[in-house]
C-alpha cells in the first residue's frame, strides 16, 4: 500500500436513529398523540375532583369486581399479543395465528364484560347525563372501548394476513405495530381502572 | 450449536420473559386490590395504588413494547406528552385547591 492512501475502516459506525423503521417511529408518534387525549381526560377528572371535593357518593356504584376482571383479561391479552410477535419472529405461522386469535377473543370478551357493566349501570338509572362523575366515567371508558374495538379490527386484519402468502418480514413489522397499539390501550386501562374504580 | 437452535433458545427465553412479566402484572393487580379492600388510610392507599399502576405500566412499556431496547428519541416521544399533561395538572392544582378552600368559583 503506497503512502497517502487511507485505509478503509473495517467497522463503520451507523446512526442508530436512522435504523429505526419509519413505521415504528410513526406508531410511537401516534401513541404520543393518544397520550395527550387520554392524559387530558384523566387530568380533567383529577382536577375536577380537587375542585369539587371528590366523587365518593357516585363512585360507590361502579362495579370494581367487573373492572378487576377486565384488567386481568386485558393484561392476558397483552401477553398473548406479544407471544404472537415472538412466534412471528420465530417464523411459526401456526402459533402466530393462535396467539392473535386469543388476543382477538380476549378483546371481544373485555367488550362483552364492559357491555354488561353498562347495562347494570343503566338499569340502576346511571347515564352519562347523571352527573359529572358519570360523564367522565362513560366518556373515558367509552373512548377506551372504541380504541379496543379498533385494536380488535386491526388484529383481525393481521390474523387474516397471516393466513395468506405474505413474507415474514411483512408480517413481523405489522404485528409489531399492531402490538404496540394494543399494549398502549392496555396501559391506558392500567391507569383508568384505579382512577375510576378504586380511588 | 446451529443457528436454528440458537434462534429457538432465544425465542424460548423471550417467551419465558413475557410469561414472567404477565405473572408480575397479575400479582400487582392482586396487590392493588388488596390495598383497596383492606382498611388502610385513604391517602396512603391512593398513593400505593397509583404507584402500583405506574410499575405495571412500566413493565408493559419496557418489556412488551420493547422500550428498553429503543433509541432515546422514542423514550422522549412518550415522555414529552406525559410531562405536558403532568405539568398542566401541577400548574392548575394550587389554584383549584385555593379556590375550593375559599369557596370561590362554584
Amino acid at each position: 500500500m503506497s503512502a497517502g492512501v487511507e485505509s478503509i475502516p473495517l467497522v463503520v459506525e451507523t446512526d442508530r436513529l436512522r435504523e429505526i423503521p419509519i413505521g415504528r417511529m410513526a406508531i410511537w408518534w401516534f401513541l404520543a398523540s393518544e397520550i395527550l387525549v387520554f392524559g387530558g381526560l384523566i387530568t380533567a377528572f383529577v382536577l375536577y375532583q380537587f375542585a369539587h371535593g371528590g366523587f365518593a357518593a357516585d363512585a360507590e356504584h361502579v362495579k370494581w369486581r367487573f373492572g378487576a376482571f377486565n384488567t386481568l383479561v386485558l393484561v392476558t391479552s397483552s401477553m398473548t399479543m406479544i407471544m404472537a410477535l415472538a412466534s412471528a419472529r420465530a417464523n411459526d405461522r401456526r402459533r402466530t395465528r393462535m396467539f392473535l386469535l386469543f388476543t382477538i377473543l380476549l378483546g371481544c370478551f373485555f367488550l362483552c364484560v364492559k357491555g354488561l357493566e353498562y347495562r347494570g349501570e343503566f338499569s340502576e338509572g346511571f347515564y352519562p347525563s347523571s352527573g359529572m362523575f358519570w360523564s367522565f366515567y362513560f366518556g373515558m371508558t367509552g373512548l377506551h372501548a372504541l380504541h379496543m374495538l379498533a385494536g380488535i379490527v386491526i388484529n383481525l386484519m393481521l390474523f387474516i394476513a397471516t393466513g395468506r402468502d405474505n413474507t415474514w418480514e411483512f408480517l413481523q413489522r405489522r404485528i409489531e405495530y399492531g402490538g404496540l397499539y394494543w399494549h398502549f390501550v392496555d396501559v391506558v386501562w392500567i391507569f383508568l381502572f384505579p382512577l375510576l374504580y378504586l380511588t | 450449536m446451529s443457528e436454528t437452535t440458537v434462534g429457538a433458545i432465544d425465542t424460548r427465553a423471550e417467551s419465558n420473559l413475557y410469561m414472567m412479566i404477565w405473572a408480575w402484572l397479575v400479582f400487582l393487580l392482586i396487590a392493588g386490590l388488596m390495598i383497596f379492600v383492606l382498611p388502610i388510610p385513604r391517602t396512603a392507599a391512593v398513593i400505593t395504588i397509583f404507584s402500583i399502576a405506574a410499575i405495571k405500566a412500566g413493565l408493559v412499556l419496557r418489556n412488551y413494547m420493547h422500550l428498553k431496547h429503543e433509541h432515546l428519541i422514542l423514550y422522549l416521544t412518550v415522555l414529552v406528552p406525559a410531562l405536558l399533561f403532568l405539568g398542566m395538572a401541577l400548574t392548575l392544582i394550587p389554584d383549584i385547591v385555593y379556590r375550593h378552600a375559599l369557596g370561590l368559583g362554584r
